[in-house]
């Protein structure tokens, strides 16, 4: 049984870089190329979710979660933008985080960390305009090997499983990890190269970058299961740093004209609440930050592809400082906007709904002063994603365009699946609910110690709670 | 699930069946006729109509109280459950009577209304979704499921006002009460939060959660926030007359009829609490009381006719608080269901009024005479100038908002733009100097 899942770890990253190369090589069909290989890795990913054990697959979901997000990057990305570079740095990312999604051992893990920023710093690639992308991910990853070098001096073993519970390299290495999650996540006050990333970069690139989630992948992965102890006193720090994020970006946001970087500033505001949920040391703040990582993902792969494809039909220049009327010229690109954007912000109908409810009932459980940031930021996210799809599709038509410029019907199915995602999602949550892939032992140990007798047992919670059958998937 | 239950569940999903199958067909690229789609909308308020009589007459002939549906939970973490709970009662059932009804009316009269208008289907499969959230709220049997019907009506509200999406105003109006509706249901959000946390539970099928004195006074305030946003109450009436941008028959359905008394529904639902505390009722009752005063007074000033409706609409919805906070709550009901119906009507007859008021002329063979003119009999005549003055600007409630929150809001936006761009400024302008000093050194050099 390992050796088919290992079979299949090997089968999801490797046929992604095989086909980076070959699409690098070939430099034709490149569309093609992509979508074969990310549907080989969605299945292959698939069927290691499905043979991994319940509440311990985070990975695994995590796994088919990108690697589906890959297949709708290949299928939406704009003709002009779908050459060889660009569909093999994005199936070298893909690789290089499904690597880092299903490795147990701290040096791949660095290894694959390393590798989903390398397309960024390559010109050929996807290099942003600015410094500040660079520096923030070479940062995020010199502190991350920093924090892996001092745990390989200070114990014998690299694997996360033997390294759990034992605070390996005590409280530098903590520091060092939260400064990595900071840093590669965009929290306050390491925020601005986010949206500048966006900005000046390839959209949809970047977006599978940010949607990786690696500073959350490191606070789920890594920092809670080997820093129990250090994560009753310091952790909250990071909430709090998350929640300030979260309403800083939600106020950047109101005034932001680029919609490039509105977005960003919105996807990072959203994201930040997965962070605030996972501290919150809750079930249901944990379960909502897990939901809301999907749907965050879904929608901003969503929003930034319309995105994109607006600006290959309308001019690279698009504001929201005046109303463009595009509607007129793209009335279902203007619809999929407005579902994904709502859908982003915890409109009812969409797995957002669930997940934000569940975040907010966790974040305000855990921390009821500094929680009630997260439904305001929210509400001013809202806000922002409206007036960005006001300003971009409505107002008076725009004349000058002959073409018809609305989605194609390749765009307009794979628009249509991911809204079928977050809508079905919002109908049938339970679905994605019970999937609950997290490992809650070490969570539990956190709650249950006396350092403080007044949290809620999570065991209770967990035994309270339905258990999942394989069945259940 | 017995078959009353499953028509209560028929009355609710039809309009929400309704819109998704008609919105996936067109994201995929079908798009029905004019004629199909008001025969479609026809046919289902006509059901849910002939559902809903069955469900009334069937508890009449039983005596029952009540129709309960309970479908499990629709998601369950720990202790914490999203009930999945209808509830049909003498409350739910007048709100759900008057939604199916005005919905049906408006669709057959949108039909003629917007022939040939270019968004004749947007229309429809928003006035299928309002009518889904709107049944959604009002049948709900927990606070978490009326939360999710409440922000859809929200959000088809702000879509209708930005319909006619070519002029500017609409879709501007549309995001500021969209705003408006976003920062008044942070307090629906924390509402049923604080009941989960405190109660275990914020369902209401079977009595309300059960609540300290505190507890019920702090759920009380938050939902009351809700309740007077969504009811364009004291101090978030500004938002009332942007709303007006929209076509008549939404402005009808929702400003005249459904959306406006939202509000005054979920204090209806929460009146047990309501009246344990003095401090909530009072406050109700001040709120609703200024707001009729205030609609009253700036309606007398509107020049156009939907405008005055929607503020004659606003004084009467004030008067309906007045009404919960003194706990007469079955003279609300009906003082809501008559106003809604009326006001439907004044909206729906708004565009052609001339034409009737010279038919009436006609009639009668004069002018029809003067009413109204009350308050101006009763206050003096500079404090009415001045009041004219002050009802001209709709009582300044916008601009004390922009001055207190959304002008403080931008400013800090900016600062943090600044203060973000402020690196780059600087390395931007140090890489020019950088430069410059180079072409110097290289100008000395070959000099």
């Amino acid at each position: 049984m390992a050796a088919a899942g290992m079979i299949l770890s090997v089968v999801a990253i490797s046929v992604p870089w095989a086909a980076a190369i070959l699409a690098a090589v070939t430099r034709r069909q490149a569309r093609a190329i992509g979508f074969v290989a990310a549907s080989v890795s969605v299945l292959a990913s698939a069927l290691l979710l499905h043979a991994a054990p319940v509440k311990t697959s985070l990975g695994e979901a995590l796994m088919v979660l990108f690697s589906c997000l890959a297949v709708v990057a290949m299928l939406v990305i704009p003709r002009r933008d779908c050459n060889s570079p660009t569909v093999a740095g994005m199936l070298f990312l893909l690789g290089s985080t499904l690597l880092a999604y299903s490795t147990e051992n701290l040096l791949v893990l660095l290894v694959a960390w390393i590798l989903t920023t390398i397309p960024f710093f390559l010109p050929q690639l996807f290099l942003a305009r600015t410094w500040r992308p660079r520096l923030g991910l070479l940062l995020s990853s010199i502190a991350l090997g920093l924090a892996i070098g001092l745990i390989a001096a200070n114990s014998h073993g690299m694997s996360i499983g033997q390294l759990k519970g034992r605070s390996p390299g005590g409280i530098t290495v903590f520091g060092l990890l939260i400064a990595a999650v900071i840093f590669r996540k965009g929290i306050c006050p390491a925020h601005a190269w986010v949206a500048d990333a966006a900005e000046g970069g390839p959209a949809i690139p970047t977006a599978l970058l940010l949607n990786g989630h690696f500073g959350a992948l490191l606070v789920a992965k890594l920092i809670v299961p080997l820093f129990p102890h250090a994560t009753h006193d310091l952790f909250p720090v990071l909430s709090y740093l998350a929640l300030a994020t979260a309403l800083y970006v939600a106020i950047r946001a109101l005034t932001e004209n680029s919609p490039r970087r509105l977005l960003a500033f919105l996807a990072l505001s959203q994201s930040a609440c997965i962070l605030a949920g996972l501290e919150s040391r809750t079930a249901e703040g944990m379960t909502g930050a897990l939901v809301h990582w999907f749907v965050v993902t879904a929608s901003t792969m969503g929003l930034f592809g319309i995105l994109r494809l607006l600006e290959v039909r309308f001019g690279e220049n698009l504001t929201a400082s005046q109303h463009l009327g595009l509607a007129e010229h793209a009335p279902r690109l203007a619809v999929f906007f407005v579902i994904f954007g709502l859908a982003l912000v915890g409109l009812p109908g969409t797995l957002s709904f669930c997940s934000q409810d569940l975040l907010i009932h966790g974040t305000l459980a855990s921390h009821p002063q500094t929680g009630l940031l997260l439904p305001i930021a929210i509400a001013m996210n809202a806000v922002s994603i409206f007036r960005l799809f006001t300003r971009l599709f409505l107002g008076k038509r725009r004349t000058g365009f002959t073409v018809m410029a609305d989605a194609l019907l390749r765009e307009r199915w794979i628009l249509t699946a991911g809204v079928l995602f977050v809508v079905l999602g919002g109908l049938f949550p339970n679905a994605i609910v019970v999937l609950r892939p997290v490992d809650v032992e070490t969570v539990e140990q956190v709650i249950d110690s006396p350092a403080h007798p007044n949290q809620r047992p999570l065991e209770r919670a967990v035994s309270n709670s339905q258990t999942p059958s394989k069945s259940a998937k | 699930m017995d078959s009353l239950q499953a028509t209560l569940l028929f009355v609710v999903m039809a309009p929400g069946v309704v819109f998704g199958v008609l919105a996936l067909l067109w994201l995929l690229g079908w798009a029905p006729t004019e004629r199909v789609l008001s025969r479609i909308t026809g046919v289902t308020f006509s059901a849910s109509i002939f559902a809903l009589a069955l469900i009334v007459w069937k508890l009449g002939a039983t005596g029952a109280p009540s129709v309960t549906v309970t479908l499990g939970n629709w998601f369950a973490v720990h202790d914490y459950h999203f009930p999945l709970v209808f509830l049909a009662d003498r409350l739910s059932l007048p709100f759900l009577g008057l939604t199916v009804v005005l919905s049906g009316l408006i669709g057959q009269f949108s039909a003629t209304y917007l022939h040939r208008d270019c968004g004749f289907l947007r229309f429809f499969l928003l006035l299928h979704l309002f009518a889904f959230g709107s049944l959604l709220a009002f049948a709900a049997g927990s606070f978490d499921l009326l939360v999710g019907g409440w922000e859809m009506v929200g959000i088809t509200s702000v879509l209708l006002i930005a319909f006619f999406q070519q002029r500017t105003a609409p879709v501007e109006n549309g995001l500021r009460v969209f705003a408006v509706y976003r920062a008044c249901d942070i307090g629906l959000l924390l509402g049923v939060f604080a009941m989960h946390r405190w109660a275990g539970t914020a369902s209401f099928s079977s009595g309300l959660p059960d609540l300290t004195g505190t507890q019920s006074v702090t759920v009380c305030l938050l939902l009351l926030l809700a309740a007077a946003g969504k009811a364009a109450q004291i101090p978030f009436s500004g938002w009332l007359p942007r709303a007006m941008e929209g076509p008549t028959p939404s402005s009808a359905i929702f400003y005249g009829a459904i959306s406006i008394h939202a509000g005054a529904y979920l204090l209806l639902r929460i009146q047990p609490m309501l009246t344990q505390s003095p401090l909530t009722s009072a406050l109700v009752i001040a709120i609703g009381m200024i707001t009729a005063i205030h609609g009253t007074i700036v309606g007398r000033a509107s020049a156009d006719a939907k405008t005055s409706l929607a503020y004659a609409s606003l004084t009467q919805v004030g008067v309906v608080f007045v009404e919960i906070g003194m706990g007469w709550k079955w003279i609300a009901v009906a003082h809501i269901l008559g106003h809604a119906t009326v006001r439907t009507l004044q909206f729906l007859r708004a565009p052609s009024m001339l034409h009737d008021y010279h038919k009436m002329h006609s009639a009668i063979g004069g002018e029809l005479s003067p009413t109204g003119k009350h308050l101006e009999d009763l206050i003096p005549e500079p404090v009415q100038l001045w009041l004219y003055r002050w009802a001209l600007d709709r009582g300044h409630l916008d601009t004390i908002l922009d001055r207190i929150v959304i002008h403080p809001l931008i400013r800090l936006s900016n600062l943090f733009a600044k203060l973000d761009t402020l690196g780059l400024d600087q390395s931007a302008s140090r890489r020019e100097e950088v430069a410059l000093s180079m072409q110097r050194s290289a100008s000395q050099g070959g000099d």
